[in-house]
């Protein structure tokens, strides 16, 4: 028994040593190997980062991949525009994510950062839009509203008698009485999340050219205003959205401003504010005619084609008709695609590896 | 002042002491009753979200593998059914005719995985369909051509963004491995450490500051544990993020503790009389240790490592830091690649926008509870069997 | 062609058979000699002795070239470290059998070489502080660079979109400052501590007063495990139940009360948590009760009081140091705690009294700011780090004193 016992121990204490070597190994493996003519492959496996919104149509792009390829599928980190932007832009090699998913253009610094260390090529992909919902209870009358209004409801001061105010709407009606007698709750996005960013570029930065007082008070800076108001009546929850569709099911006075693929998947009990007299549809929103939507893009470290089995297959399926094409599968999910014109642009950019240019973007 | 009058009120007295002893002892036994409550709803909440998890819907199509099917899978099955049979089966089509030529141009009945949609209405719950998809279905279902089958793939297969395809395997993968290299890094590690303090250390400032650092350890947030590991594994050292051993690493340093504070009891736990014995007949400290008191004592600190594995493979937020919450369908295949972990599982399907993912979240939660409170009971069983009371 | 990385790996396995053969030979050397003279200590011994010789140098010449790597002095090719590791193998090999006499012992030397392997295991604890202790400040002092330390301590306004905006590349952008008072985030926490701990408190010090003053044995035996499951369910598990069921719950039980209540309130989580403390307060305290000796007891009803005024005057005022520590140490676990409240608790650094409102926590903040969508450069990701620092004070400080108190009870009465 004793000698088991020990035997047990003792066997156990190998097996840590070589752990404890294997981790040692593996720290440290990553300064040998780092030297790209090295090695022909880099990975057996594409790794990609980025924006939390194209997340969902990445890991969908990268299971359907993996399910029906011998490749393997690719690795989808969610870690936001701007970190994915941070690892992608360190360089090329094993280390490095060989796409980042972004919710937003890059910007040209971050394309520098990018050419700085070491890559030749980064290929723009343009994929469709993230439409932003302002979503209520399904069995509420339509709610329309302005893009103006809704900005008077959110912004943390809004104008009155030629200067600035703390904003003292409390209920829609006093915004405009032709809108209904409803009290201004509104759950929308944190400070952290890109659709907040989105909401702010496409409601805010908007509407705030309507009102001449926010130039006459702030001077340049107004056209860039992007305060939202810190009371009750804006509600930040973005960690769960399935806990904000609960809420609207629940209280009908409610609001809440998520992406578009949650109201999608519960169009059965609730509906999209009808903004600007265009209501949320994947029509008007692939048109532009629905004012807050923006585009999704992702990025290639072209350097990696080749040396990553699969990426270049990834990519393709990615831009495919079946994909994203206005009756492709990422639409079931909440994409919106690109109208047709758009769309064989941005596949050519793709297939050609067209190298972005600095120059091109702001 | 009369002897009965004192009778009196003392007897009042001691009435209203002994009411008051009967109502604070039922007060104690409300408390472990409303510990037990919770527990007991929390099991049924959880266990009645979960269970219809492991029936998933199928329906009774007829497949034709024509030509076209190569191209446009959806063609395989009839027109009116296109949306309710799973994308996750016809995306495979295509592959199954390359293997078996032979398919080509028949057609055969088939029991195939159903879309999350008609899942979820034959299952009672809301769904997307509209009247006359609901219609169809209803009508599949009363000719037989439905059915709720177990579903094993919920074992068998890797997360998917396709709610009725995905299932734990992957992430149970990924926390087997990261299990292994906590218990490895932790327990012997653990096990040397609290053997040196308690028995051997010299009492010095250095011996001083490792056991005041131990027990602050212990109390330190398991989500400062992953800026640790942020910080110094992946941005410093270099290892691959979101790979089971990064994990496994953060987890180690944060169980560690755990393992030196009951190994130190478990040690101590061994009389002295015994250790003077078995001196006065000549055997060195180390002997003493490793042939005496380690066995003795081994009972409890398995007991306590258990406890603070089963802690680890809990543990969230530390992972989350370390990018284990990241889209991975596939089992890693070592401990270099890029895992989740089961707890991390759980966490994305919460947050998905997809409402079928609701019961596979509470099946998650399920199984790991399954797993962790059979490391618990078999923590309780080792203290409850070997455990002797000096 | 092997690469580098699988050559040293081979090279550790290779290991494995050497110390295998080192402690064979070792031991068969320490075998009684024809001349009947016997050895000093049991053979195995010497085969350990042998290990070590093998073992040791060879691993220090592999730690050697990987620690010249690691900082980039000198990069050893693999296939030097593989021949070093043999060659200095070998040589231990032959010196330790070339030691191996009756007279040698073996004992001590094996013995000095476990208690140092056992203080270096000892040293990582130590390390692992250092290392937090290192993670943490750098990227804090950067913090501070963009926000006055006084501001983030006595601030009441968390609003740090200007700084996101600046992360998301709009440097342009904002009208108002970002603002980085943290009074909010730590009202947050505290509100739903106070609730956890109000649940907590009183449900786990009556358990634990229950299991170890009034239960038969047979209860004891069914109560301990019962709460040792609550123990044992992950953090993760409570924060999707409290999301999920208590959050609404709380909702309707507030309406039907005639309150408002928002979804993801204070209540929710701070109930769920409390929960989840209970049997980490209970066996805190069940410790302690029982630490309490006999005799206080038996006095205490000798006089003829009643067991109910036994434990409330005598056995909680004598158990009273090592109650409050467990109460700080719980406090410490729910301050530290995170899933419960990234999934159940607000986002919204909101200065309030009212727990049925949303209210974000520390913990929240810190997942919030390294899992968003922003630069990892700008300030609103680097105060994930300041607030882990003042996170990682207030538990230390804690912990401090609840060591401190239980060493004075146990002077007490031990």
């Amino acid at each position: 028994m004793r000698s088991m016992l020990t035997a047990a121990l003792c066997a156990l204490l190998a097996a840590t040593l070589l752990v404890a070597a294997l981790v040692a190994d593996a720290m440290l493996a990553s300064t040998v190997v780092t030297s790209p003519a090295q090695a022909q492959t880099l990975r057996d496996q594409i790794r990609i980062v980025g924006s939390s919104t194209v997340f969902p149509f990445s890991s969908f792009v990268a299971e359907e991949l993996g399910k029906t390829t011998s490749f393997r599928t690719p690795v989808v980190e969610s870690t936001g525009s701007g970190g994915g932007f941070k690892l992608f832009s360190a360089g090329v090699g094993t280390e490095t994510p060989d796409i980042t998913n972004s919710s937003r253009r890059i910007k040209k610094s971050e394309l520098e950062t990018c050419y700085a260390n070491g890559m030749t090529s980064v290929v723009e992909a343009r994929i469709g839009f993230d439409g932003i919902a302002i979503a209520q209870n399904g069995k509420n009358p339509d709610f329309k509203v302005s893009l103006e209004q809704l900005f008077l409801a959110v912004a943390e001061k809004v104008p009155s008698k030629g200067t600035l105010v703390p904003n003292p709407f409390k209920n829609w009606k006093e915004i405009d009485p032709t809108l209904p007698d409803r009290i201004i709750l509104i759950y929308g996005p944190p400070a952290t999340s890109g659709t907040r960013d989105a909401f702010v570029e496409l409601v805010m930065h908007k509407a705030v050219k309507s009102f001449p007082e926010y130039e006459q008070v702030l001077g340049k800076d107004a056209k860039d205003y992007s305060a939202i108001r810190q009371d009750q009546a804006y509600v930040p929850s973005g960690e769960n959205d399935n806990l904000i569709v609960q809420k609207l099911v629940q209280d009908k006075n409610a609001f809440g401003i998520f992406g578009y693929s949650f109201l999608e998947e519960n169009k059965d009990r609730l509906k999209g504010a009808v903004v600007n007299g265009v209501k949320p549809e994947p029509k008007t929103v692939s048109s532009g005619e629905y004012p807050i939507s923006r585009s999704l893009f992702f990025y290639i470290k072209a350097d990696h084609i080749g040396k990553v089995p699969g990426l270049k297959e990834y990519v393709d399926l990615f831009m495919s008709e079946k994909m994203i094409g206005s009756r492709g599968l990422l639409r079931r999910i909440g994409l919106i695609p690109l109208p047709k014109d758009q769309l064989e642009q941005a596949r050519r950019n793709v297939t050609t590896l067209k190298r972005l240019d600095p120059a091109d973007v702001k | 002042m009369s002897v009965f009058q004192t009778d009196q009120s003392l007897k009042a007295a001691t009435r209203r002491r002994l009411a008051f002893e009967k109502y604070f002892q039922w007060c104690t036994r409300i408390a472990i009753a409303l510990a037990a409550g919770f527990l007991v709803y929390f099991l049924f909440t959880i266990g009645g979200m979960a269970l219809p998890a492991f029936r998933q819907g199928q329906l009774l199509v007829e497949i034709s593998y024509t030509e076209d099917v190569l191209e446009m899978p959806n063609y395989a099955v009839p027109e009116e059914y296109e949306f309710f049979v799973s994308h996750e089966f016809l995306r495979q089509l295509p592959l199954r005719m390359q293997e078996h030529p032979e398919l080509l141009g028949t057609t055969a009945q088939e029991w195939v995985l159903a879309a999350a949609d008609v899942d979820q209405l034959l299952k009672g719950k809301a769904h997307r369909l509209d009247a006359e998809q609901v219609r169809l279905v209803q009508e599949l279902a009363a000719t037989g051509h439905t059915r709720l089958a177990p579903n094993w793939d919920f074992f068998t297969k890797g997360d998917s963004k396709i709610p009725e395809a995905a299932g734990i395997e992957a992430a149970v993968v990924g926390t087997v491995y990261v299990l292994v290299i906590t218990l490895l890094l932790s327990f012997p590690v653990g096990v040397a450490s609290a053997i040196y303090l308690e028995e051997f250390a010299p009492d010095n400032r250095l011996t001083q500051l490792i056991e005041v650092n131990i027990n602050n350890l212990a109390a330190i947030p398991s989500i400062i544990y992953g800026l640790l590991g942020l910080a110094i594994f992946i941005n410093l050292l270099g290892i691959l993020r979101s790979s089971s051993l990064v994990g496994g690493i953060t987890l180690a340093l944060m169980t560690l503790p755990v393992i030196i504070i009951s190994t130190r009891a478990a040690i101590r736990a061994v009389p002295e009389t015994l250790r003077h014995g078995a001196l006065a007949l000549g055997a060195t400290p180390w002997q003493v240790m490793w042939n005496l008191v380690l066995p003795l004592a081994m009972p409890g600190i398995l007991t306590g490592t258990i406890i603070g594995l089963a802690h680890a493979i809990g543990e969230t937020a530390p992972l989350l830091i370390v990018g284990m919450m990241a889209y991975i369908p596939e089992a890693p295949s070592s401990v270099l690649e890029a895992s989740t972990v089961l707890p991390a599982q759980i966490y994305t399907w919460a947050s998905d926008s997809q409402r079928a993912f609701g019961e596979r979240t509470a099946a998650g939660i399920l199984v790991l509870l399954v797993v962790l409170l059979s490391m618990n009971a078999l923590a309780i069983y080792l203290r409850n069997r070997f455990e002797k009371r000096w | 062609m092997l690469d580098s990385s699988t050559l040293l790996q081979s090279a550790l396995l290779g290991l494995v058979p050497l110390l295998l053969i080192a402690y064979v030979l070792g031991v068969r050397r320490a075998r009684p000699v024809a001349s009947g003279r016997y050895f000093h200590c049991a053979p195995g011994y010497y085969g350990w002795y042998a290990v070590v010789w093998v073992g040791m140098p060879a691993l220090g010449v592999y730690g050697l070239a990987k620690v010249l790597g690691g900082f980039r002095l000198y990069d050893v090719p693999a296939w030097a470290t593989a021949a070093g590791m043999a060659v200095v193998a070998v040589l231990g090999l032959l010196y330790a059998i070339s030691r191996i006499t009756p007279e040698f012992r073996a004992i001590h030397a094996v013995e000095k070489t476990i208690m140092r392997v056992l203080l270096v295991c000892s040293c990582i604890s130590v390390l692992t502080t250092i290392g937090i202790v290192l993670s943490i400040v750098f990227e804090t002092i950067q913090f501070f660079k963009f926000v006055s330390v006084w501001e983030f301590l006595t601030g009441t306004t968390w609003d740090p979109d200007t700084a996101f905006l600046q992360g998301a590349g709009r440097e342009d952008a904002g009208v108002s400052e970002a603002k980085f008072g943290s009074l909010p985030l730590f009202a947050g926490t505290f509100m739903i501590t106070a609730i956890a701990m109000l649940v907590a408190m009183p449900v786990g010090l009556l358990a634990a007063i229950f299991m170890s003053e009034y239960a038969s044995s047979f209860a004891r035996k069914v109560s301990k495990p019962t709460l040792e499951i609550l123990a044992g369910i992950p953090t993760v598990v409570y924060g999707y139940f409290a999301a999920v069921t208590v959050g609404p719950l709380v909702v309707q039980a507030a309406e039907s009360l005639g309150f408002s209540a928002v979804y993801n309130n204070a209540l929710a989580p701070g109930l769920v948590m409390g929960v989840m403390i209970i049997p980490f307060v209970s066996s805190l305290s069940d410790d302690v009760i029982n630490a309490v000796p006999q005799s206080l007891r038996e006095g205490s009803m000798a006089v003829g009081a009643t067991q109910s005024e036994t434990i409330l005057r005598v056995v909680l005022p004598a158990a009273m140091p090592g109650i409050v520590s467990a109460f700080l140490l719980a406090v410490s676990r729910a301050v530290g705690e995170t899933m419960i409240v990234v999934m159940a608790a607000g986002l919204h650094p909101n200065l309030t009294a009212n727990p049925l409102e949303s209210m974000t926590t520390v913990t929240v903040r810190i997942v919030d700011a390294l899992i968003g969508d922003q630069e990892f450069n700008s300030p609103l990701t680097l105060s994930a780090f300041a607030l882990g620092f003042v996170l990682l004070i207030i538990t230390l400080v804690m912990n401090i004193i609840s060591l401190y108190v239980v060493r004075r009870f146990k002077q007490h009465y031990e």
